[in-house]
């Protein structure tokens, strides 16, 4: 506490890295450790729309936005474990595999069900249910935007 | 093949195992995303007892993306240009990971079924298909018969 501003030399950054140094780290030593690394290796890729792949640094300020609501819209969405009850969702028809006990699956308002991965790879690209293309769960997509 | 989606291994098997009626699609000898597809003309059509060669490539983000599906064949479509480019909604908007290299093939076919000039993609042949739809079809049956009916010989 309070020792912030005692060691200029070691900046945020070799706090993020989490060393057992602790936070009063000599001046010499911080010197020795190099540049810290960067914060990613690779900056994830988002599709703001979906033919479009651009990476995270270079979306627009109206895109982010809409993907940062997309997101918080599909965590809405339910999920569940298959645990070969179901006697309609047998195979995931984005990747054509079938369920396998285990498997995480995400549910659409529609009834549809996908594997999680699969469906929320498309819902990033597009919000509409690949199989019925109904557009996922639109009520709230409109309170979502006018509130 | 390593590497390669298990549902593009899946796609490929059940289009040898169960072909499409009018459709062949085989992957090539050393890219198992580019596949050879003749597409026969359907009959009461004016492509009727035509072979369409077609390239279909699946860009690496697929099903997340649409397949890429050109004409090699010359073909005289409203809705084809001279590059062989297909104007065709599920390929590019409407594209779904729920449709499948047979589904993509089976509505290229039904759109040399029906043309439609209302949305072309080339603009002359729209044209003349809007205002004289009987020259428009002589001139698709001419050139079926002209580039679409060569090659016959190597191809089943």
């Amino acid at each position: 506490m309070g020792n912030c501003l005692k060691s200029p030399n070691t900046d945020d950054i070799s706090l993020l890295r989490g060393s057992d140094a602790g936070p009063e780290v000599s001046s010499e030593q911080s010197a020795n450790m190099g540049p810290p690394p960067p914060y990613q290796e690779s900056i994830p890729i988002y599709h703001p729309s979906p033919n479009v792949s651009r990476p995270a640094n270079q979306l627009t300020e109206e895109e982010q936005i809409k993907i940062a609501q997309r997101l918080g819209l599909i965590n809405h969405l339910p999920t569940g474990v298959f645990d070969g009850t179901s006697k309609k969702a047998k195979e995931c028809c984005i990747c054509m595999e079938e369920f396998l006990l285990g498997d995480m699956l995400r549910f659409l308002p529609c009834m549809h069900t996908y594997h999680k991965d699969c469906i929320d790879d498309w819902l990033m690209r597009s919000f509409i249910c690949p199989s019925c293309l109904e557009p996922v769960d639109a009520a709230l997509l409109t309170t979502y935007e006018t509130s | 093949m390593a590497g390669l989606p298990r549902r593009i291994l899946k796609e490929t098997q059940r289009l040898m195992q169960e072909p499409v009626p009018g459709i062949s699609a085989i992957p090539d000898d050393n890219n198992a995303r580019y596949f050879h597809v003749v597409i026969k003309g359907p009959s009461e059509s004016p492509y009727h007892s035509g072979l369409f060669e077609l390239e279909l490539f699946l860009p690496e983000e697929y099903p997340m993306s649409a397949p890429k599906v050109r004409f090699m064949t010359k073909i005289y479509h409203p809705n084809i240009d001279k590059l062989g480019r297909i104007c065709l909604d599920i390929l590019k908007d409407k594209w779904s990971p729920a449709l499948q290299i047979r589904t993509v093939l089976l509505s290229i076919q039904a759109l040399l079924s029906a043309p439609n000039p209302d949305d072309p993609l080339d603009n002359n042949v729209a044209d003349l298909w809007k205002c004289n739809e009987q020259q428009a079809i002589e001139t698709a049956k001419d050139w079926t018969r002209k580039y679409a009916m060569a090659k016959n010989n190597n191809i089943q």
